[in-house]
This record gives structure tokens, sequence and C-alpha cells, in this order.
């Protein structure tokens, strides 16, 4: 096979030596597919790409890291002041309760969302009314985060909100509606989050849960497994890579998104809602403080992707890898 | 260098047929996007000092300007009304708006950022005016321009209701003005009538004096109203609330519910400057001290017993409040009256509501010294013209902003959707005399005697802090009044924790 490539490239490079680029098709017939491209031929077609690509977001990075070394005015000339941006920040209260609340508001979506997200998939996996159910499902995540923050605001209004009335009338809420309270505030969140973005788990999970091999669950209920033990021993090990992407979107996005949060409580009351990303708008286009919310968003950034990559990287778990391998194979035989 | 087919298309299209298509392409991108993105086009016919004055109202026909606004109602009122602009000028005017806030960013954005995409924008005094006055054009050149159109009655200081020009067009310069006054929205008290004549005898009993609210009523009566209807709430009554609180998440409101209790007693202001003219350096602030820990203890007592969803309840939604008959007293922006007096949308119409001064400061709750006033604030919106646009720009914007200004477009808007005007000519206008008692077909005129007549002049007017850090310093304030309402932290501990962040803010 080597001895057939050695050969044929020294036959391209005579032909392009002689007849230049326009003998090259020559050589791209169908049984040229295996070729190895020219290095310097993948660089030339990749270039828009990649250019395009640095201008879109190589660019920014370099210029996020410029403004958060400076003051800056927009319109008028900069002024350097090193790190002083960032040094602000370790004094900031509003700033390391904004990661604390982050994270708060994080691990709770995540986890409720993977839990029903998980539940939802495993009932609608197969059941009779399973698509009709799945389009169902998956309207919240049609929807624009600001229209849902929209909606939900006028749902949890304390004068004629619906949902209001009806968390009035089993007991949760009192008469102080649910987001004018500092302790429930947060929670109004999250719901909005785990309704807005659960389906993307059950969708992801329920793709997963169709590859879990049947021959394995059948094997293991004749070993007298019931579904719970079925679930946990066969299905989870299987859906698990899939699991982890979810998390790992989902995760990515909490980080993003604060859409419904700006429509919903704006940060409050008081502070108690100001998740990171909130405060880092406030700052940096409200208070137009352009410089120093480009520090806060450097090290969101990167907390940001040192967590992706420790997420990414227990998927890649040989481990892991190893079951989700054996499952694969198992499907293909 | 790359294989190139025998039917490639550049070899079917000659070599000038490629340009004229690829520049064809280029101009229309390069114009769809200018129309698309800029907005603004502009298009002029010379005059002179000695033209016509249709020739000067004219000058700028065929030009379309973009004028980004609140969403209240005399931009509503201008939009259903722009063709008559149009007719008189040939300019055309793209009205947009949006909440204040979102206004604030995308307004901010465009001035700071150096471009003008709207070449006018609404100047909310103390949110959009302190922070970006510096990128506003300076309106003085354009008031004695002869070869632009003028209105008659002038831009003096008496042409406007009191401070209104210096409140909305005068940020640290007095020789600059930015903004012409568009609208005002001014506080007052709006009570439930009807709810204070039914349980007068009760609350008498009870109090040793009558349910009634005048312009000498005080904060301390107001405390005493709200824990009456409070009291019988919890016994059980089907009563509303006495009172709620503006504590939402739009922080300039927020701040402005303590600002105006703060400066009723005792005349009580932030920083020590005037605030007419507001202060790039206005040095350390006067939260912290006796008077300011005070007033915040009374502000959470109040919230104590007023409307449970103080702290979700914005300047709209606490109208909505009201409208829906959850409370029986707001102090509200007058502009709501309108709202308020549709029988349609509230059980508060048809004569049920009463309008008055804000509350009076109580002699009792002053330990600075000062005097007890009706504290009554405000947000003045002027119409200001974006600095980075063309001269020629800047001139057509002129003609939008004295039209949208002048006497007859503002007795228009009141008319209309109801409006607030700015001007005081529209005050001598039969009509408008005429409406200011019911029944009345401009409900907002119902709050001029409380408002023009009383709140906006001295010494009861207060016009808050212009500083450069405006939208901090309002967040500060109001994140940390409602952790005080929320039983989050002490009075003491609020107001200590204002002036340390506040301080820090202003690099004292």
């Amino acid at each position: 096979m080597q001895k057939t490539l050695r050969a044929k490239r020294a036959s391209f490079s005579a032909i392009e030596e002689d007849h230049g680029y326009a003998a090259r098709r020559l050589d791209y017939g169908p049984g040229a597919l295996n070729e190895e491209p020219k290095r310097r031929y993948h660089i030339l077609l990749m270039a828009p790409a990649i250019l395009t690509l640095a201008a879109i977001t190589i660019y920014p990075f370099f210029w996020l890291i410029y403004m958060s070394l400076h003051k800056v005015s927009v319109a008028r000339s900069d002024r350097w002041v090193g790190l002083d941006n960032y040094a602000r920040l370790f004094g900031d209260v509003k700033y390391t309760d904004g990661w604390l609340l982050l994270v708060k508001y994080s691990a709770l979506c995540l986890t409720l969302e993977i839990l029903i997200g998980v539940v939802l998939a495993v009932i609608l996996n197969g059941s009779r009314f399973e698509k009709v159910l799945v389009t169902v499902f998956l309207m919240p995540m049609m929807m624009s985060p600001v229209v849902a923050g929209l909606v939900w605001y006028y749902l949890y209004n304390g004068t004629f909100g619906w949902y209001h009335w009806l968390f009035q009338s089993i007991g949760i809420l009192g008469e102080t509606s649910i987001l004018a309270d500092i302790d429930t505030a947060m929670w109004g969140l999250v719901i909005v989050d785990v309704w807005q973005w659960t389906p993307l788990i059950t969708l992801i999970t329920l793709a997963g849960l169709k590859r879990v091999p049947q021959d394995q669950l059948e094997a293991n209920m004749v070993d007298g497994a019931g579904s719970l033990r079925n679930f946990f021993t066969v299905s989870l090990p299987n859906i698990y890579p899939f699991l982890l992407i979810a998390i790992l979107l989902r995760f990515m996005d909490n980080f993003r998104f604060i859409d419904h949060i700006l429509v919903l409580t704006g940060g409050g009351p008081g502070n108690a809602t100001r998740i990171l990303p909130v405060y880092l708008f406030d700052v940096s286009f409200q208070f137009f403080k352009l410089g120093r919310g480009a520090a806060i968003a450097f090290t969101l950034l990167i907390v940001t992707i040192v967590l992706g990559l420790i997420l990414v990287r227990i998927f890649d778990d040989p481990k892991k890898q190893v079951a989700s391998g054996e499952a694969g194979e198992t499907t293909d035989d | 260098m790359f294989y190139i087919p025998k039917n490639s298309v550049h070899k079917t299209v000659s070599r000038r047929k490629f340009l004229e298509l690829g520049g064809g392409t280029a101009a229309a991108l390069g114009i769809g996007s200018m129309t698309v993105g800029l907005g603004t086009v502009i298009t002029r016919t010379p005059v002179s000092a000695a033209s016509s004055e249709d020739a000067k109202w004219r000058q700028y026909e065929g030009t379309k300007l973009v004028f980004m606004s609140e969403n209240t109602p005399p931009s509503f009122a201008i939009r259903d009304n722009i063709k008559a602009f149009y007719d008189l000028t040939g300019i055309e005017v793209e009205i947009i708006t949006d909440g204040l806030p979102i206004v604030q960013q995308k307004v901010g954005i465009d001035l700071r950022g150096g471009n003008s995409d709207f070449a006018l924008s609404y100047v909310q005094d103390k949110p959009i005016g302190a922070p970006f006055a510096d990128f506003y054009s300076d309106l003085t050149p354009l008031l004695g321009d002869e070869t632009l159109p003028q209105d008659p009655e002038g831009y003096g200081r008496d042409a406007w209701f009191e401070n209104f020009l210096d409140v909305c067009g005068v940020y640290y310069d007095r020789d600059r003005l930015i903004a012409l006054p568009y609208d005002s929205a001014v506080a007052c008290t709006f009570y439930r009538q009807d709810l204070y004549e039914k349980y007068s005898k009760e609350f008498e009993a009870e109090y040793g004096y009558r349910l009634e609210y005048t312009k000498d009523s005080t904060w301390q009566n107001v405390l005493d109203f709200a824990t009456f209807f409070k009291k019988l709430r919890d016994g059980g009554e089907d009563v509303p609330y006495g009172y709620a609180q503006h504590n939402g998440n739009f922080t300039w409101t927020t701040q402005l519910d303590i600002q105006r209790m703060q400066f009723a007693n005792g005349r009580w202001i932030d920083f020590d400057i005037d605030d007419k003219l507001g202060s790039r350096e206005p040095g350390p602030c006067n939260w912290g001290d006796e008077q300011s820990v005070l007033i915040m203890e009374k502000f959470k007592a109040l919230g104590d017993v007023s409307h449970p969803d103080n702290l979700a309840n914005g300047t709209l939604e606490l109208n909505t409040v009201y409208q829906s008959g959850q409370i029986a007293m707001q102090v509200q922006y007058h502009e709501f009256a309108a709202s308020v007096e549709n029988a349609e949308t509230s059980v508060a119409a048809g004569g049920k509501t009463a309008y008055a001064p804000c509350p009076k400061g109580a002699p009792d709750w002053i330990v600075n010294g000062g005097d007890a006033v009706n504290g009554t604030n405000c947000g003045i919106g002027g119409i200001g013209i974006n600095g980075n646009a063309s001269e020629d720009v800047k001139r057509a914007a002129y003609i939008f902003a004295i039209w949208a200004t002048s006497k007859n477009t503002q007795f228009d808007v009141l008319k209309g959707v109801g409006g607030t005007p700015t001007r005081k000519s529209v005050m001598d206008i039969p009509e408008v005399q005429k409406a200011r008692t019911r029944p009345t077909d401009m409900p907002n005129a119902l709050t001029f005697d409380a408002v023009y007549d009383f709140g906006i002049k001295d010494p009861h007017f207060v016009l808050g802090p212009k500083i450069p850090e405006a939208n901090e310093y309002h967040n500060i304030v109001a994140a940390e009044s409602q952790n005080c309402l929320a039983g989050r932290t002490t009075p003491q501990e609020a107001c200590a924790t204002i002036k340390q962040q506040i301080d820090n803010l202003n690099g004292v």
C-alpha cells in the first residue's frame, strides 16, 4: 500500500513539474481519492475560513485582553492602567458574590435539568406517543430567551400572574411573589431555565437511549434485573457520553445566557440574582466601564475554558471510553 | 495556479461586464448597508437668513433621521402624528421606542462608540444625560441661527417649567445646552378618595385624626395610613394595602423612591453640590449620617406595612397594582394619571382617585435642622442631538427637536395619548385649563395642580445628583435599599455600605 502511494506521489510530482497545475486534474480520478494532498494546497483552501474565524474570534480575544489593561473610552484614546482593572476585582464584593451566585445557579440548573431530562427521556423512549410528546417538549427550547423571560415575568407577576396564584394556592408562596423575595428570586430564575432547557437534555439522552444495545438489556433481564437495575447497569453507562455532551453544553450556556435574568430580575432584589455574567453586563453596558468589564469577562472566559477542558478530559477518560466502545461493538454485532 | 474549468464563469462573461456587475453589486451593498445600518440620509437645499420661513423648514427635504426614544406617551403620539412634521419639512423621522434601560444602552453605545446611528435621542436627565453629556451636541449655536426655523416662544428658562431646562439640558458646564425639555414625569400622590372616606371614622377612632390626604400630610401620616389598612387586612377585611413602594429592578426609579422621602425630611441631599448643574467630582456623599439612617429606618418601617410585592414593583408594575385596586395610595409619576383614569383597565377610575402633592416631611423625623418640605422628584426627558453627527444632520435634527417641543405639538400629545407638557404656555390654552377639573378628556391635567403649581417649585423640588457615575450610583442605592427592606441589612449597615461604595466610586 505504502509503495503504491509513494509511486503515485512520484508520478504526480513529475506530471506537475512537466505540465503545471492544470495537469493535476488528471491525477484526481477515482483512484486518487486516498491521495495525501499537498499541505500548501490544504492551507490555501482553508485560508479564507481560518481568516474569517480569526477575525471573529481570535481578534476579539486579544482586543478583550487589550481592553482589560486599559481605561477604555471608545471614542477617545484609551489609557494604559496595567493590571488595575484586575486588582480592583479582588476588592469588589459584587464580583466575588457574582461567582458564588453563578456557581449556585449553574449547579441548581444543571442538577435539575439532568435529573428531569433523563427521567423524561426514559419515560418517552419507546412510548406510544413519543414523537408527539417530544415535539411538545421541545417547544420551550424554540423560544427566544428574552421571550421566555417575558412570558414567565407575567406568569410570576404578583398582581395577575397565573403561576403566582397557583404557587400561592398550594401554599408554596405567601402573598409575596417569587421574584419579590430575596430568598426565592433565584429559584424563580432556575425554574425558567429548567423549563426552557430540560428538553435539550431529554433530546440528547433520548438519542443515547436509542443506541443502548437491546441484547444487553435482554441479557440483564434474563439474569433477573428489574427496570431500575437495567437502567443503572446497562442504559446509564451507554448514555454516559451523551450526558457529558449535554452537561458541557448547558454548563457553558449557564455562563452565557442572561437574557431571561435581565428581563425577570435585572440582578435583584438587592443583589440576590446578580450572577457574574449579569454583573459583567451591568459594568459594561450600564456603567460603561469597558475596561473593568473586559477584566471580568476575561476571568470568566478563563474559568469557562478550564472547566470546559476538565469536562472534556473526563469525557475522554479511557475507562469510560472502554464502556461505550464495548457497547458500540456489541451494537455492530 | 489552480485548475480552471473550460466553461468557467469568467470565460463566458466579458471583463467589462464582470466589472459592471461587480461595481453594481458593491454599490447596492453600500447603499443597502447605509439604509439598513445607519438609517440617516441627508439632503440639503441651502437657505439664507432672509429666506422664507417655509424654505427654512424645508431646507432638508428628503432627509431621513432616526430618533431613539423611551416608550412614553409623547413618543407614541408624535409617531402617530409624524405625517404633520413630514408635510411641514419633508424630513422623514423614524421613531424607535424602547424601555428606558434599553434606550440607555443603545444610545450609550452609539454615542460613546463615535457613531451617529441615532441622530436624535431621548435624554432622560440622570440615566442618559449625566453619563453621556459630553457626547451630545451643544445646541446653543443653533438656538440663534437665523438660517434655521425657530420657535417663536424661544428656549429661555422662562419658556419652560421651573428648572426643566437645567435638569435635562445643562450638565457640568453652564455654557453648554445639550437637550430641550421633551417630556416630564413628576411625582405626586394618587390616592383612593372613596376608600379614605369609607374608613375615615374607623381610622380617626384609632389614630385621633381624620383619614384624609392634603398637601400637609406627612410621611408619618402615610405610615399611619399604611399600618391602618394592613391591620384591617390582617383582621380579615377585604381592603387593599394602604401603600406600595417602587422597588423593582429598574434601579433609577427605585432609588428615586427613597430620595424623595430623604429630601422631604430636612431637605437632605446625597452630595453637597448644585444639582441643577451637577459635578464631575462630587466629593464625599452624605449617606451614613444620622439623618439618612433615620429615614432609612422609616423607609423600612413603611416597607414592612406596604404591598408585599414591593421588591418586584417597578414604576409600571406599581401602577398596575394601583389600577387593579390592590393599594389605596401610591406616589407615582403624573404621566400615569391617564392610565389610572381609563375605566377599561383601572378599578380606580371614575372619580375614585384624587391627586395631591407628594407627602411632606415629618418634623419628628428631622434631625439635621432642615425644613420639612413636600419632596418631589422627577425625570425630565430631553431631546438631544448626537454630537458625532455631521453639521447638516445636526441642523436637520434640530428642526425636529424644536417641532417636537413646540407648544402645539405638546398640546396635541396631551390631547391624544396623555402627554406631560414641558412648555409653560401649554397651561394657558383654555382647553387645558378646563381639563384640570373633572369631567376631563385630558386625565393627566388632573395632576397639574399638584405637579406644576406646587411640586416642581422650590423648596419642594429635588433634582437628584448629576454625576458621570450616575448609573452605578443608582445601582448601589437601589440594591442596598432593597437589601435593607428585605431585612438582610439594618438601616445603619445599609447606609454605611452605600457610603463606602459611592465614595469608592467617586474616588474619595
